[in-house]
Parts: C-alpha cells; structure tokens; sequence
C-alpha cells in the first residue's frame, strides 16, 4: 500500500520540487498552501508522514505543529520542517514541539529523501511506474 | 543562554545546517550593539577578504575599478560608510549566498558575484520580487532580473523548456520562492545576532521603475550576480537600530 505524504507550503513551487522528488517512489501526495488547510488535511487524510513549511498566510506552520502535537488523533504522525528559516529561537522552538527533522531551503531531492527515509520505509516503485 | 546555544548547536549538527561565516556572523553580533568599537568591527572585516573587499568597494561606489578608489582602508571605509553600512554589509553576505546556494541546488546553475557597475543592467519591463522586513531593524530585500531570465529561472525550477513557461503565475511564484529562501537565510542570521525582525510576505511583480526607496537614516548594497546569460540583482536597504 503506498504511502501518503502532506507538503504543507504556500509556494505551488516547493510543493512541486516535494512531489518530484517522491515521485520515483510508492507514494501518494497529497498538498496544502497553509496551516489551516493541512490541519484538515492531515485529518482527513491520515498521512504517513508530514513535510512542513514555517512561513505561511492564515496559519504558519508553527502554529500547525503545536495543534497537531494537541491532538491525540494525529499528534504521532512524523514532521519534517522545511523551512528557509534556521534562527535559533525557531529551531529550539520547533525542537521542543516534536518533529522528525529539519531541512533548510535551498535543498536538494536527495537531501529530503534521505530525510524521509530515516522516518518512513520509502519503496521505489517499479521503473515503469516511475516514469 | 549557554544552555540554549549548546542545544541549538547540537541541533544544528543532527539536522546538518550549514554555519554561516563566522566573520559574518560576528560582525552582525557586533553591530547590532549600536555602540560596538569601531576597531574591533574593522578587525573582523580584516580578518575576511571578501568582506573587505566588499566594504571597499561600496565605500568607492562612483569608482569603475580599484585603481580608482579614493578610500583604501577598512578603517576609512567604516568612518565613511558608519555603523549602518557595516550592518548592511554584514546583511549582505547571507543574501548572496543563500541566492547562490539556491541557484547551485535548485537550478544546476553557479551564479557568480560580480560589482553591479560591471554588469549592464535590467532595462525596460523586467521582474522585481521584494520582501519587507521590520522589528528591530527595517528594510527590504530586492530581487530583480529581466522577464527572459525570470522565465528561464521559472522553467529551470519546473523542469520544463523556456518556451513552454507561459504561466506568469508560475514564474511569479518561483521567483517570490527564491527571494523567500534568501531573505529565510539572512534573516535567521539577523534573529540570531540579536536583530528580531518579521518578514512580510512577498510581492512579486512586472515593473519599469528601478529606483529603490531606502529607509530614513539607512543605506543601501547592490549585489549582481552572473551565470550566462541570467543576471540577478539583489538590493538590500536597511535601517539599523529603529523600534
């Protein structure tokens, strides 16, 4: 069964880096353009695991996090933070909230998989369904 | 305090960030002081060539090479330039790195950092991204290249043909990212030293007006950037010190 992964970032641009960067692998995404908009969708969808954005419109995605890790129901799901942001007070911040890992941007697809792998058994689909 | 900085160090070590220059990182911790010593902020640009040369280079702003600069030591340069123009320096560095960083691991491309006067310039309709900051220190962060560039950038990102990025949508949203992560970078770098700021959101857009509104009391660095035929222009305007 493939897996579900929620990039959860205002910018269609980075959501589609995530997605390409998964693509070559048995997932199944699923995207949101801010906080509030994840919440629901990380209700709804269950996801195996969560890529995360900080700065965002309506809802920033540390405000997110602290609501997800408030609810039992989806407080276990993995968090990547990926984020331009790296200042100090941010990270312990987030630290302390509970996610997985940390990635800055610019990264590479490598660098997220990697990442991803450490949290959730990535499979790579067969090279037709790859392609 | 100690506690904080031994947990974020160790931190920053399990999630593999990349330091920012130690010179950059001091000379920021420094000058966000207000009333930092004057000798202690020259030697840490001293001690870094590419800042010196820097600060030389903005001190001498009306000269076309270095033969020509009337201001030759980093001393003169700080008296001339002051404490703001350090600051600003001092923001400069994460900017371009961050910008090359993302051309390097977004693009394939090496952006190479070169005097603004060396390069001709955007002319005519050409693509400007700005992202405001304020808090203890106010300005904004320019980002401007010409439309072809700004759509080869896009279409690079997207992993599509230049011919076939026709959603201006799309380019605006690649650019506005690009200048998302550079200012991300420098504004952590801000934060850490001591400058809490806020970003605002991004405004993306086509324009003819290239003039750049600089804050009451502040200063202002142009950085150009090249690779083939993409030349990116990275304006930063700063005033320290305010709020």
């Amino acid at each position: 069964m493939a897996l579900k992964i929620l990039s959860v970032d205002d910018s269609r641009t980075i959501r589609l880096i995530v997605g390409k960067a998964f693509k070559p692998y048995d997932c199944d995404m699923v995207e949101a353009s801010n906080g509030e908009e994840g919440l629901v969708a990380a209700a709804r969808e269950k996801p195996d695991l969560i890529i995360l954005d900080v700065t965002m419109p309506v809802m920033d995605g540390v405000t997110m996090l602290t609501k997800l890790k408030a609810d039992d129901a989806l407080k276990a799901i993995p968090v990547i933070m990926l984020t331009a942001e790296s200042g100090r007070e941010n990270v312990l911040h987030i630290a302390k909230l509970g996610v997985r890992d940390y990635l800055v941007k610019p990264f590479k697809d490598d660098q997220l998989i990697e990442k991803a792998g450490r949290v959730i058994p990535l499979q790579k689909k067969p090279v037709a369904a790859a392609a | 305090m100690a506690a904080d900085n031994q947990q974020y160090d160790e931190l920053a070590k399990q999630y593999g960030f990349a330091p920012v220059p130690e010179s950059v990182s001091r000379l920021t911790q420094l000058v966000a002081q207000q009333y930092a010593d004057l000798d202690e902020i020259a030697a840490v640009i001293q001690s870094d060539p590419v800042l010196t040369k820097r600060l030389l280079r903005v001190a001498n702003s009306h000269a076309t090479c270095e033969a020509e600069y009337t201001i030759d030591t980093v001393e003169q340069a700080i008296m001339r330039y002051g404490m703001g123009g350090a600051l600003i320096l001092a923001m400069g560095t994460p900017l371009a790195l961050a910008l090359q960083k993302a051309f390097q691991t977004m693009i394939g491309l090496k952006l190479e950092q070169f005097p603004a006067h060396q390069l001709v310039g955007v002319n005519g309709e050409h693509m400007r991204g700005s992202i405001g900051f304020s808090g203890k220190v106010n300005g904004h962060v320019y980002l401007r290249m010409t439309l072809q560039s700004s759509r080869s950038v896009a279409a690079s990102i997207f992993g599509c043909k230049p011919e076939e990025m026709n959603n201006a949508d799309e380019i605006r949203d690649a650019i506005g990212e690009l200048l998302n992560i550079m200012t991300g970078n420098f504004k952590s770098n801000l934060c850490d030293s001591g400058l809490d700021c806020k970003l605002e959101p991004p405004k993306v857009g086509i324009t003819d007006d290239y003039s750049t509104p600089i804050e009451r009391g502040g200063g202002i660095e142009r950085i150009a950037f090249r690779a083939g035929s993409i030349h990116p222009f990275v304006e930063v305007t700063a005033n320290p010190w305010h709020g």
